[in-house]
């Protein structure tokens, strides 16, 4: 009985004593963490893990530890990372987050300014989604953008030599391809990006907005709506089948590879998992600018950047390493070894030998010009990111290719983006 | 006078002395408590805490990175008003509904077979917990593939077999998705139900079917006059339990559906993560969670007052 009191006693006082014992304040940090989605480029993992960080620790004795997260649970680790204040100093945000977690970013703005300097200046696009009240809140490295993926061997068996330029055009070849045995395989439902990366292009191009500049006034109730959505009916009818409305992101790849489909919309992703598994698919895929609409060609802007956690203990240390990292020496060398994957937004790179080895990706670069978020032309904000999360947009869409009507799919979503942006 | 034991075994404090860590140790009461301590703090701090803080929440308007602002019940009025949440609902009890019914009928039917007695029983028994044993996320991947209309093995035999001569969109469709989901949650939950019933029947005691035997009644009757009122409560719990794991369910749903197509399958769980991670709407998010508290606190009220009862 002693000697289990007496065991209990020590565990106590022992746990006690290391939770309360002093830390030694004001020293440079040993090391610093940076949060990632991991990539789905390997090599761009590994250099940073490789090249990078021990180049760092090499100069500076700071050892930079890179946590990779799984594709599509990064917003998950960083509202953590932010609501515990605790976690890597540094993470990489996409899409609108830098707006999300405003008051837990660093601002960045003398990184930012010195950056565009010297390297030809930043893409205008890009600040909608890092400058907030004239404050850059995350450093962008490269977009990830979401293009036409199309099977060149096939659509010139349809008689369709070029990549169709506009969305009626793209439906007459749809249609061929369907009737051949090769339909489309577009994205309807809940995934994390596939579905966004076409749908709000598709209904930007027509000239329909969710929401005015103002961030107040619900648009969506447009006869420019109405002509989106009945062209994405005809389009799914016609080109596609039933299994797209239930899709997430990994669908359109598996039947891309599973040659059942012959066009989706996706990441470059699939040219780079077509030359390491599929080659011989690989090579009759080719990418393409998303088509025209009446009003104009739009993409998705996914910046993927970098900032700097405000409960980091040594901002000027974490300040420092990014401003390394975003020096041409390291920016360079990590962008080639990331395969053209991630579009970087520096104009110095536009003619960047990381575009030679496969001109196939080059859209990709030219659809930053046209890269919008969702919710465009409202300012990025909450109200916006609850749009997506609630797929407002892609279940307008999805419902009216299962059948309901226009008029129907419209006033749901348009009652939707009244709660949402506190809408009158 | 009868003298308890309690009073034999605790002595009268003696004015004076002074109570040191040894002698508080030394006394049952208080040694239980630090025995009880973790367990509590347990429960205190990954169940309690995160509840109470849950509803602390859901009376915010609370975004990520941001402080909280007291709206009251502002978050559950404007839910009550949005149409996908009404959906949400309908699915979330649906889903559950059913499902129930068949891991009961099917684990009892399970439950039944096993306590026959047959040549590799305890392999049989070992196999068929195999889908409660498999993580859940890795099992729902392989149904994915089961589903995928190119892939789906489901489709290939029925298509093969003549049985339809085209393959269904089990995710596609709105109703086959929801089929597909609770063919998934089934198959999952037989097993919890197929043991824990075992348990149950092999309490009965040979007698007791010997002597129903002997008085003429048939497999029929023996099963519900003598099985099912034995295994009664057992069958009341599993039910309970598995009702409020079913109605919690995340991982089958997130990982096959995400909701979709056009928040067929949608539930409470995965609304309120979409709500809560994905917006940043944490005060929102926390609200749809908890608007699933009511179903589940008049479950709890059934089974303490039928566990009373029994």
């Amino acid at each position: 009985m002693s000697t289990r009191r007496e065991f209990l006693t020590v565990s106590i006082v022992g746990a006690t004593g290391a939770v309360l014992a002093p830390r030694p304040a004001g020293a440079a940090p040993k090391s610093m963490s940076v949060v990632h989605e991991s990539s789905f480029i390997k090599q761009f993992d590994d250099f940073f893990v490789k090249q990078l960080a021990p180049a760092y620790e090499k100069q500076t004795g700071i050892k930079i530890n890179y946590e990779p997260v799984s594709v599509g649970s990064m917003l998950t680790r960083l509202t953590t990372i932010v609501e515990t204040k605790s976690g890597p100093e540094i993470t990489a945000t996409g899409l609108n987050w830098p707006w999300l977690f405003d008051p837990s970013l660093v601002d960045v703005t003398d990184i930012a300014t010195d950056t565009g300097k010297k390297l030809g200046g930043w893409y205008e696009t890009v600040t909608d989604a890092v400058v907030i009240n004239n404050k850059w809140k995350a450093l962008p490295w490269g977009n990830i953008g979401q293009l036409e993926v199309y099977r060149t061997d096939w659509f010139k068996e349809a008689g369709v030599t070029k990549f169709p330029d506009n969305w009626e055009d793209l439906l007459t070849a749809g249609r061929l391809l369907k009737k051949a045995g090769h339909p489309f395989g577009f994205e309807l439902g809940h995934g994390f990006g596939d579905n966004h990366g076409w749908l709000y292009p598709l209904l930007w191009s027509y000239g329909g907005r969710e929401v005015d500049k103002d961030g107040k006034t619900v648009l969506l109730d447009s006869s420019e709506t109405a002509a989106a959505v009945d062209f994405c009916r005809r389009f799914y009818k016609e080109t596609m089948f039933e299994d797209v409305l239930g899709w997430t992101d990994v669908n359109n790849n598996k039947a891309f590879f599973g040659e059942q489909i012959s066009c989706t919309n996706n990441a470059s992703s699939i040219l780079v998992v077509g030359k390491r598994d599929f080659p011989e698919i690989a090579k009759v895929t080719d990418h393409a600018l998303n088509p025209n609409g009446p009003k104009g060609r739009y993409h998705m802007l996914n910046p993927q950047s970098h900032a700097i956690l405000t409960h980091a203990q040594d901002q000027a240390a974490a300040k420092a390493f990014v401003r390394w990292l975003y020096d041409d020496k390291q920016l360079s060398a990590w962008l080639v070894a990331g395969d053209a994957y991630y579009a970087p937004f520096l104009h110095a790179y536009d003619n960047h030998p990381m575009w030679n080895p496969e001109p196939r990706y080059i859209p990709y670069k030219e659809s930053l010009k046209t890269s919008r978020l969702p919710g465009w032309p409202g300012p990025a904000s909450h109200a916006m990111s609850e749009s997506v999360a609630k797929y407002v947009v892609v279940d307008m869409f999805a419902k009216a290719c299962r059948g309901d009507s226009t008029k129907d799919v419209i006033a749901t979503a348009v009652g939707q983006l009244k709660q949402i942006y506190k809408a009158k | 006078m009868a003298v308890g034991p309690a009073t034999i075994a605790r002595a009268a404090p003696v004015v004076g002395r002074r109570a040191s860590p040894r002698r508080i140790l030394e006394r049952e009461g208080a040694f239980s408590w630090i025995m009880l301590a973790p367990g509590v703090l347990f429960l205190i701090a990954f169940v309690a805490y995160p509840f109470f803080y849950g509803i602390y929440l859901s009376l915010q308007e609370r975004q990520v990175a941001k402080a909280g602002l007291f709206v009251g019940l502002a978050n559950f009025v404007t839910l009550f008003h949005d149409g996908v949440f009404w959906q949400v609902s309908r699915n979330t009890f649906l889903y559950t509904i059913v499902t129930t019914v068949l891991k009961l009928l099917g684990g009892l039917a399970m439950a039944l077979v096993m306590n026959q007695t047959f040549r590799g029983r305890n392999l049989a028994r070992a196999f068929l917990l195999l889908p409660f044993i498999v993580p859940t996320i890795l099992s729902t991947i392989a149904w994915m593939w089961i589903f995928d209309p190119t892939f789906s093995v489901i489709n290939w035999t029925l298509v093969h077999t003549g049985a339809i001569s085209k393959g269904f969109s089990w995710l596609g469709n709105a109703t086959l998705a929801m089929v597909a989901i609770i063919i998934v949650n089934t198959w999952r939950g037989i097993p919890f139900y197929g043991i824990t019933l075992l348990a149950g029947l092999q309490t009965i005691s040979p007698d007791l079917y010997e002597a129903a035997a002997i008085d003429g009644a048939t497999v029929n009757q023996r099963f519900w006059h003598v099985t099912l009122p034995i295994i009664k409560p057992i069958l009341i719990i599993v039910t309970m339990f598995s009702i409020i794991f079913t109605f919690a369910d995340f991982q089958i749903v997130y990982a096959l559906t995400h909701g979709g197509p056009a928040n067929a399958t949608q539930v409470f769980v995965t609304y309120a993560f979409d709500l809560g991670m994905s917006a940043g709407q944490l005060g929102m998010g926390a609200a749809a969670a908890l608007t699933m508290l009511p179903a589940l606190i008049l479950l709890i009220i059934g089974l303490t007052f039928y566990l009373r009862r029994e």
